[in-house]
């Protein structure tokens, strides 16, 4: 049953990177670490999260089995979507004004 | 598009009131209403898009291929307009957030079922009025909003969008009336048997801070 | 499909080639399996009841009445809405009235009605006999029903819950809500919510372990893809709701102040919880419709579906995204933009997955020739109106849109087209489609195309311009707007057109009556499927398959498939043994593994649930101590529930093919036992999760007062945890040895534990009333003691079970089940002391 696991990976890697990335911006917005919006050092660190979240996902692509049929696309596929949601969903961390209301 | 562009106004007369989001009266609303025509416009054809789809395909069999189906529209299509509405949302998102520019500061502290307003009068000293917002027109305002006992909302539709006023919380709402005038305002969240009558007007001034001749609890 | 890349299992038996029963008479088979798994007579007979068609049939029944009921209660909205001073209602009134109106669709409609659709259906495309928990079943439906009468009780007597169907906290707190309207509701959704969990362990079980042997998890019908994907959802995600909800309780009936921000509490914990909850839950209410259209469109369509392994990874995608928008129903709450902005675009992204699966199925339309029965018909009705709720969606998921948009008119229309488009509309397409198997009927012609268009033009007239009533600024859940002559003409025209939907959906229903009083039998397989559910004799038996199918019987015309399997060619043929059984196959390729033996017909659930149902009412008379009191005839139950699974008679092998035998599950390396508590401890984790991440909550994001200097003997409590640990530890290490001794060394293991509980730490941990902190502690202080009370249960049952000899060599008996439940209380209990010293040393 390896490969429902595997299919399971990509995915739950997202979780697990977008809820540090969430629990970080609101411990560092509640600590009160960037009153104004703009501070350098909390985009850096949200940002620096964000890379090692997608960088984790190197040895996953690695590890999945190759090959033709769902046991090996369905594992891939999870990476893709892990991936994709990771790189979509936290993109903000670069543009948006962190603690502004 | 063009086309949508010369319907618009008609559209717009008939959507107004004085509650109406479609007839904004300062930037903050007027963008929103902008991101709502375009999205609508989207919508639109993208609904005639698929409605044709299904026409067409209520006929003989035929050869198609999956991942046209499966990547082309379901993955690409999708993900391109999805792309264009998050962008365009995000940037809307960060022009009409507060800043700290200096704006007047006003207070609305909600209770069951009214509003708490203050501003700071000629001299500085907090000057209250309940159910009646005075503001300066032409100019940024933040409204900050506090509850004395559930949750409420302050929403000024033709100004800006809504803000909950939460217990044990400030929040601070970013709004702007173009011209001088007297604008419309509501509880937006359910709050209890007087939710319905718990509403408000919000009067721009030319001046500011303004002469209230009806004295400071109008 | 290859095996390449794992050779053990083409080693294992090649199941295609399991070989044939000898052919029997099908009318002597028939009766045989009738006579062991047929209901008991009469009104007792539905009592005590256990089988899977029935009880899946009395859930959508069931769901439909209150469907009815919801839409009565609509109909008096729209009534007082369709004038700006309606003085139909009272605002009280009112107020209970939209309330209850979303309750019910939402927990006593939508909700039962999948489960009843997975129940019934499930057990029938799988090509098995019942699901997997018989009993668990009917407990589930007996907690529905209750849980729904104690709600509807409350309306007829006019203490119905009145703070909307999100109740959110203060407002439904004790001070703002007096009463027990509000604990109407949190009790009776969460005895409601015992079925979802039920169900959603039963669905996860059933299809993992009780597909067709040969029939591979990559090739399962995909109806069973959504399903899985639904009933993991709703393992994980239904905790945070039962976590909030007891919570909100607590608040409301001992003070504790998880939600009072004058305490250390924060009111947007709760809407935290329950929108991790109530996401999810629009696609745990989508992803079985959109089963129901993946089974349905193809077989009308006659061609194969389009695109399966992309469906398979859109179902995945849904799964996992979907808990990643919950802060979206929060946007106006006062957020941060960048917090915003992840759930913005999660938000959005969700709607990929859905595209696919929209696409798919139109390609699969044009792959085939689209033949227009009246499902057909539902299925374009769900096309339309799903497609523009989609897109709304979409729009309502742009920050600065949704801050506009908000609690306006536009989400109650929006809401509406998701649902009503995405669930209503194909839940019709699959009634109407699977009417001939319940009833062995066909249809009246005519009044259910007239109901499909009066229902369609009703829906789209009341709820489009609603769009444009909140775009205009009408806010949801007010009664009267006398100020507001512009929203008049609007109003009044969707109450005009939700009347005409009304009467649409009624004549829905009587085209159903007429179909099961008056149609003409059907003749089988009356859509040409190729589909398992299909193959059996209409209306469908109980047991399902006289025989069971096996690889050769998939993906063939299904009433060729029918006379094998009533002539008994397939496995496991007939009821010789005088007991219900059925095969269990391997999670991935299904391969034969073992057989299970059923309990038969039993009124246990509903006197169990009855039992539950005592508690809960005792709660809401607010005689704690009673209710207390009233949980030990639950435990008593529960216990007697477990001895019910006791082996009884001869344990052997059993022969299910020539040449194939297979030991019965007493004595199976993997029982579907230990499956199902496998899955009830996932949502066990998450509600312990939900509770961890309130603690996490309060301590970081909410700027209360500080909490009060803790009186807290803080060594004593530190000794006590050691101890606790310690003996906890102890318990993991018991219920390895699978001895006697070891047992009685397991409960004194766990006693310990208990009692270092109730005597180290209960005397000195502070007041839960003077501070949420306070409160959080106490609550996970219960929760691990609760747990090792369980712990104390299953070794003192295992222990017993040595004392009767029902464990041998093979038979392990609860060892296995104790063991999971063992570990993990004890790691539950190492995180809570971890999570609690570290907000201790924070604070």
């Amino acid at each position: 049953m390896k490969w429902l696991g595997a299919m399971l990976a990509g995915p739950t890697l997202w979780a697990v990177v977008f809820v540090v990335v969430y629990a970080a911006h609101g411990i560092i917005c509640a600590d009160g670490l960037s009153p104004s919006g703009t501070s350098q050092t909390a985009r850096i660190t949200l940002m620096g999260l964000w890379c090692l979240g997608l960088l984790a996902f190197w040895p996953l692509f690695r590890a999945v089995p190759q090959g033709v049929g769902l046991r090996a696309q369905l594992p891939r596929a999870g990476l893709w979507i892990g991936l994709v949601a990771t790189v979509f969903t936290l993109f903000p961390v670069v543009i948006t004004s962190s603690c502004q209301l | 598009m063009k086309r949508m562009l010369l319907i618009l106004p008609m559209v717009v007369a008939g959507c107004g009131g004085p509650l109406s989001t479609l007839a904004p009266s300062g930037p903050v609303a007027a963008d929103i209403a902008w991101l709502w025509w375009a999205m609508f416009a989207g919508s639109a054809v993208i609904t005639l898009f698929v409605l044709v789809l299904l026409v067409l395909s209520l006929g003989q069999p035929r050869e198609t291929a999956a991942r046209r189906w499966t990547h082309g529209l379901g993955l690409g299509f999708s993900f391109v307009v999805l792309s264009l509405v998050l962008g365009a949302g995000l940037v809307v998102g960060e022009r009409i957030l507060p800043r700290d520019d200096g704006a007047v500061t006003v207070r609305a502290h909600a209770y069951q079922w009214g509003w708490q307003f203050s501003h700071d009068g000629p001299e500085g000293a907090p000057v209250e009025s309940t159910d009646l917002l005075h503001i300066p027109a032409g100019q940024p305002v933040d409204v900050l909003i506090t509850s004395e006992d559930v949750i409420h909302s302050f929403w000024v539709p033709r100004l800006a969008g809504k803000l909950d006023a939460i217990p044990g919380r400030t929040n601070r709402l970013r709004l702007m009336a173009d011209h001088p005038g007297t604008y419309a305002g509501l509880c937006a969240e359910f709050c209890g048997s007087g939710h319905a009558r718990m509403r408000f007007e919000v009067r721009a001034h030319a001046e500011w801070p303004p002469e209230l001749s009806e004295g400071p609890n109008d | 499909m290859t095996d390449a890349t794992f050779p053990s299992d083409a080693a294992r038996i090649a199941t295609a080639d399991l070989p044939r029963n000898p052919a029997q008479r099908a009318l002597a088979l028939n009766r045989e399996m009738d006579a062991v798994w047929s209901n008991d007579r009469g009104l007792w007979g539905q009592i005590t009841s256990v089988s899977h068609t029935t009880l899946g049939l009395r859930f959508m029944a069931t769901a439909f009445v209150f469907f009815a009921i919801g839409g009565i209660l609509s109909m008096l909205i729209r009534a007082q809405l369709a004038t700006p001073d309606g003085a139909f209602l009272d605002t009280e009134l009112y107020n209970q009235i939209f309330t209850m109106h979303g309750s019910i669709m939402m927990f006593l409609f939508a909700i039962p009605m999948l489960e009843g659709l997975a129940i019934w259906l499930l057990p029938k495309i799988l090509g098995t006999r019942d699901m997997a928990f018989p009993r668990l079943t009917a407990l589930g439906y007996w907690c529905y029903l209750f849980g729904g009468l104690i709600m509807l009780t409350a309306l007829l007597f006019g203490v119905a819950p009145r703070d909307g169907w999100f109740m959110y906290t203060p407002l439904s707190s004790a001070t703002y809500s007096p009463g027990i309207n509000a604990d109407v509701w949190l009790l009776g959704v969460t005895f409601v919510e015992i079925s979802a969990v039920a169900a959603a362990v039963e669905i996860t079980v059933t299809i993992l372990r009780q597909r067709a042997p040969g029939m591979k998890l990559t090739e399962m019908p995909l109806f069973a893809w959504y399903m899985l994907g639904t009933s993991v959802m709703m393992l994980v995600g239904f905790p945070p709701l039962i976590a909030g909800s007891v919570l909100l309780e607590l608040e409301r009936a001992f003070g504790w102040p998880f939600f009072d921000p004058e305490r250390g509490g924060d009111p947007l914990l709760w809407q935290h919880l329950f929108w991790l909850f109530g996401h999810p839950e629009v696609y745990i209410i989508f992803l079985p419709a959109a089963g129901a259209m993946s089974t349905i469109i193809p077989i009308l369509c006659r061609t194969r579906i389009l695109g399966y392994g992309a469906i398979v990874a859109a179902i995945l995608g849904l799964v996992f995204l979907s808990f990643g928008l919950w802060v979206h129903h929060m946007f106006t709450v006062g957020i941060p933009h960048m917090a915003l902005a992840f759930f913005s675009a999660a938000s959005v992204l969700v709607a990929v997955p859905t595209a696919v699966q929209v696409f798919a199925w139109i390609g699969t339309m044009w792959k085939g020739r689209p033949e227009l029965h009246l499902p057909m018909y539902h299925i374009l009705g769900f096309f339309l109106t799903f497609v523009m709720g989609g897109l709304t969606g979409v729009m309502l998921a742009i920050v600065p849109f949704n801050w506009q948009a908000h609690d306006t008119a536009f989400v109650t229309a929006h809401l509406h087209y998701v649902l009503i488009g995405g669930f209503v509309f194909p839940m019709m397409a699959a009634i109407t489609y699977w009417m001939p198997l319940i009833t062995g009927r066909t249809r009246v012609r005519g009044l259910g195309e007239a109901a499909f268009w009066i229902i369609l033009i009703g829906f789209h007239g009341t709820f489009f311009i609603m769009h444009l009533t909140g775009l205009m600024g009408m806010p949801r859940r007010i009664d009267v707007y006398p100020d507001n002559p512009e929203w008049i003409w609007l109003n009044l025209t969707s109450s005009i057109f939700g009347f005409a939907m009304t009467i649409g959906f009624a004549m829905f229903a009587l085209d159903m009556l007429l179909q099961m009083t008056l149609g003409m039998r059907a003749r089988r397989d009356p859509w040409r499927a190729t589909t398992l559910d299909w193959a059996m004799p209409l209306p469908a038996p109980n047991f399902n398959f006289a025989s069971q199918p096996t690889a050769r019987h998939l993906d063939r015309p299904a009433d060729e498939v029918m006379l094998a399997l009533a002539r008994g060619e397939g496995v496991l043929p007939g009821a010789p043994r005088g007991r219900r059984e059925f095969l269990v196959t391997s999670v991935g390729a299904a391969r034969p593994d073992h057989v299970a033996l059923l309990p038969g017909n039993t009124a246990l659930p509903f006197v169990l649930s009855g039992s539950i149902g005592v508690f809960v009412l005792l709660m809401l008379a607010g005689l704690y101590a009673l209710a207390g009191a009233a949980l030990i005839p639950v435990a008593v139950l529960i216990w007697v529930w477990a001895r019910g699974l006791a082996p009884r008679g001869a344990l052997d092998g059993i022969e299910v093919a020539p040449g194939l035998t297979l030991t019965v599950h007493h004595h199976a390396r993997q029982s579907l036992g230990q499956s199902g508590l496998m899955a009830l401890l996932v949502a066990n984790g998450a509600l312990f999760a939900s509770v961890l991440f309130g603690l996490a909550f309060l301590s970081v994001v909410t700027q209360g007062p500080p909490a009060p200097l803790a009186m807290m003997d803080t060594t004593r409590a530190l000794w006590t945890m050691v101890v606790v640990a310690g003996a906890l530890l102890l318990g993991m290490g018991a219920v390895r040895g699978e001895a006697p001794i070891w047992a009685l060394t397991g409960l004194l293991a766990n006693s310990v534990a208990l009692i270092a509980l109730l005597a180290g730490l209960l005397p000195v941990l502070d007041d839960p009333t003077a501070h949420a902190r306070d409160a959080l502690r106490a609550v996970m202080a219960g929760y691990v003691g609760l747990h090792v009370l369980v712990a104390c249960g299953m070794a003192a049952f295992v222990l017993d079970q040595h004392r009767r000899s029902e464990i041998d060599k093979l038979a392990r008996g609860a060892w296995p089940h104790w063991r999971l439940w063992q570990d993990f209380t004890t790691v539950t209990t190492l995180v809570t002391i971890i999570a609690l010293i570290a907000q201790q040393g924070a604070a």
